[in-house]
């Protein structure tokens, strides 16, 4: 081991000591090296930071990896059941969705069936155990929105991104005047239409007027907005919730391991229900398209870096070329093959180490200069960090380029004849 | 009288011409600590190639080498430069120091071979004690650039001695300089035997030659002791 360790820092100090002495051959290898090592870094940094945006809108769309979603039967005993099983907890929160329409009173909506404003998903139908028809009225200044009633605080599940104002709080009692939260879709629907007027939904007891605290990005292009259960039941039975013909939704979330799932599988069951439950796994389900994005850029990214080592290949091959004499030399001396190998190496790992700083540096500056003029336009840009996984790319490349661009004039060195001294 | 060097029988036939040359042809040569031996001879004769066998640079065909009473004559690459490193110092008719080196980096490069490690302060002692030996220590931070022929040679020799060699193997080192220089190496070629280095001098100056204890004549591969001087 201290063999070693004498062989390791010998090979150090003397490829340094050369690095020095060639210090334009050095820097022609690193140039020829930069783009390589540059492409794996900025294609990491790429792949890296497209993977985590993909996997943040999937984050806000389906939940976080790991999370539990259990899908409810559309029944008001099982709506009954579930809002009071979560009542109260942290670990598990019910979703229930129904349709709502804010704006004008008396007026068709503009987007019925609460279609995005840029879609026509045709006209506003009534509904009732017959059949459904055209609703009576004209259109106006109304907007329909998916209303989202929420036990408890669901972005510990769903991250959604504040865009502006605050979102629901849950600490306070509930408020008479229903508060909502706009994702952007109804923000933008309600900066076309603004009638500050009541909020109706089907079965209420009354139309309340609703207190617009915020707005979030929630992934969905559907007009939405998000209310606290127990302000939505002061005014609508959970019986209307669960009724099919307002498009009733529910949906459990559960932190994995909650002791909410088995209790409310086993109500279900009760109730002749079978629940369906599933765990988010975006990560898992996006890995085959990241890996095959990742392959096609690494490939070519491994093109360019394979002219960078050819590069660095062969200025070594003439720098061993030129230092014959002093290879033998040292051979001379004592010096065993095997650190003549490592010298020639030595030096072409810190070429290579030292490409990889420059390049991680040129790349992590690019980044920052791009999110500073761009940022604001690009949201996949905004507040992005250099992924530490790109810098390890970056390192791994020069270190391997460094190897394959050295390996062949160590190999030279190392078998210089000792004899080239005696003849010289 | 310690023997360092027994060579017998030494036998290197050069091959891969169309009829296999002789260089060396059954050569025995005894060396003890403290002596000085020259080998003389006309070029093409064999003296560096014997050199190179006693440096452990090559290989013999035949015969039997022994180092401090050891068999080395089918010694593995990996010993052998142990061996090199721990028992030789060589200085050759060029001088063969690296520019971009100071004097002293230049005589500290054979103690960073890789055969055992030496802290900073240790090298840069033993380094100074050698360039001190042949005279110049004060050129220490001096590159080879700026020092004349003979400097350079005392640079050179000041690296065959940095590791307390038991044998100095000189080849011509005096070839590239003038006679009063090459005096000056000479004396600090022995004055090394005078600490009880043996000395392997192959050179084509007869006064040189005269200065050594012994001196062979190698002729066709066949070496000949001339006369005892001392």
């Amino acid at each position: 081991m201290r063999r070693l360790s004498g062989r390791f820092r010998s090979s150090l100090i003397i490829g340094l000591q050369g690095i020095r002495a060639r210090k334009l051959r050095t820097l022609l290898s690193m140039i020829s090296l930069f783009l390589g090592v540059l492409a794996v870094v900025v294609v990491q940094a790429g792949a890296s930071i497209a993977e985590r945006a993909l996997l943040a809108d999937l984050e806000i769309t389906q939940g976080y990896d790991g999370t539990r979603v259990m899908d409810m039967p559309m029944e008001q005993a099982s709506t009954d059941m579930l809002a009071a099983t979560v009542h109260g907890r942290s670990d598990a929160v019910a979703m229930m969705g129904v349709s709502g329409i804010v704006g004008e009173p008396g007026v068709l909506p503009v987007n019925p069936g609460a279609a995005p404003l840029d879609q026509d998903w045709g006209p506003a139908m009534v509904c009732n155990d017959v059949g459904c028809e055209p609703a009576p009225g004209v259109k106006g200044q109304a907007v329909e929105v998916r209303l989202t009633a929420l036990s408890g605080d669901v972005r510990k599940f769903r991250p959604f991104r504040t865009v502006t104002g605050q979102w629901l709080d849950f600490s306070k009692v509930p408020a008479m005047s229903p508060k909502l939260v706009l994702n952007r879709a109804a923000a933008d629907a309600f900066n076309q239409y603004r009638v500050p007027a009541e909020m109706r939904v089907g079965g209420a007891a009354a139309n309340v007027t609703p207190q617009f605290v915020g707005v979030v990005d929630d992934g969905d292009m559907q007009p939405r907005a998000y209310v606290r259960l127990d302000e939505l039941t002061t005014w609508l039975p959970t019986s209307r919730m669960a009724d099919p013909m307002t498009g009733g939704e529910m949906r459990l979330l559960m932190s994995p391991g909650s002791p909410v799932e088995p209790v409310v599988v086993s109500k279900l069951k009760a109730l002749g229900n079978e629940p369906y439950v599933y765990t988010v796994e975006s990560r898992k389900d996006q890995e085959k398209q990241l890996t095959l994005m990742r392959l096609v850029f690494f490939s070519m990214a491994g093109l360019v870096l394979l002219i960078g080592v050819a590069g660095i290949l062969n200025v070594g091959l003439a720098t061993v070329g030129e230092r014959v004499e002093e290879f033998a030399l040292r051979r001379a001396v004592g010096t065993p093959r095997s650190l003549l190998a490592g010298i020639v190496l030595a030096e072409t790992l810190l070429t290579g180490l030292l490409t990889a700083a420059a390049a991680i540096g040129a790349a992590a500056a690019g980044l920052k200069v791009v999110t500073m003029l761009v940022g604001n336009s690009q949201p996949i840009l905004s507040d992005v960090q250099f992924p530490w996984e790109a810098g390890i790319a970056g390192i791994i490349a020069g270190l391997v380029a460094g190897v394959l661009g050295g390996f062949i004039p160590a190999l030279r060195a190392a078998g210089i004849p000792i004899a080239t001294v005696m003849r010289a | 009288m310690t023997t360092l060097i027994a060579l017998d029988g030494i036998t290197k036939v050069l091959k891969g011409q169309e009829q296999p040359r002789t260089i060396l042809d059954g050569v025995g040569l005894t060396v003890d600590a403290g002596q000085s031996v020259a080998i003389v001879g006309r070029s093409g004769s064999g003296k560096s190639t014997l050199l190179s066998v006693i440096g452990l640079f090559d290989r013999p065909d035949q015969g039997s080498y022994q180092l401090d009473g050891q068999e080395i004559a089918r010694l593995p690459e990996r010993r052998a430069a142990k061996l090199r490193s721990s028992h030789f110092g060589f200085v050759f008719q060029r001088f063969f120091l690296l520019k971009h080196l100071t004097a002293a980096q230049n005589v500290a490069m054979a103690l960073v071979n890789g055969q055992g490690w030496l802290p900073r302060r240790q090298r840069r002692t033993r380094v100074l004690e050698a360039l001190d030996q042949v005279g110049i220590a004060h050129l220490a931070k001096s590159r080879p650039t700026k020092m004349s022929g003979g400097e350079q040679q005392r640079v050179a020799i000041a690296r065959a001695l940095v590791r307390d060699p038991k044998v100095l193997l000189a080849d011509e080192p005096t070839g590239a300089l003038d006679t009063e220089t090459g005096t000056l190496v000479i004396d600090a070629l022995l004055a090394a035997t005078e600490r009880g280095c043996g000395l392997i001098l192959v050179t084509h100056d007869r006064d040189h030659a005269a200065r050594m204890g012994r001196i062979h004549d190698l002729v066709d591969g066949v070496l000949t002791e001339r006369v005892a001087v001392r």
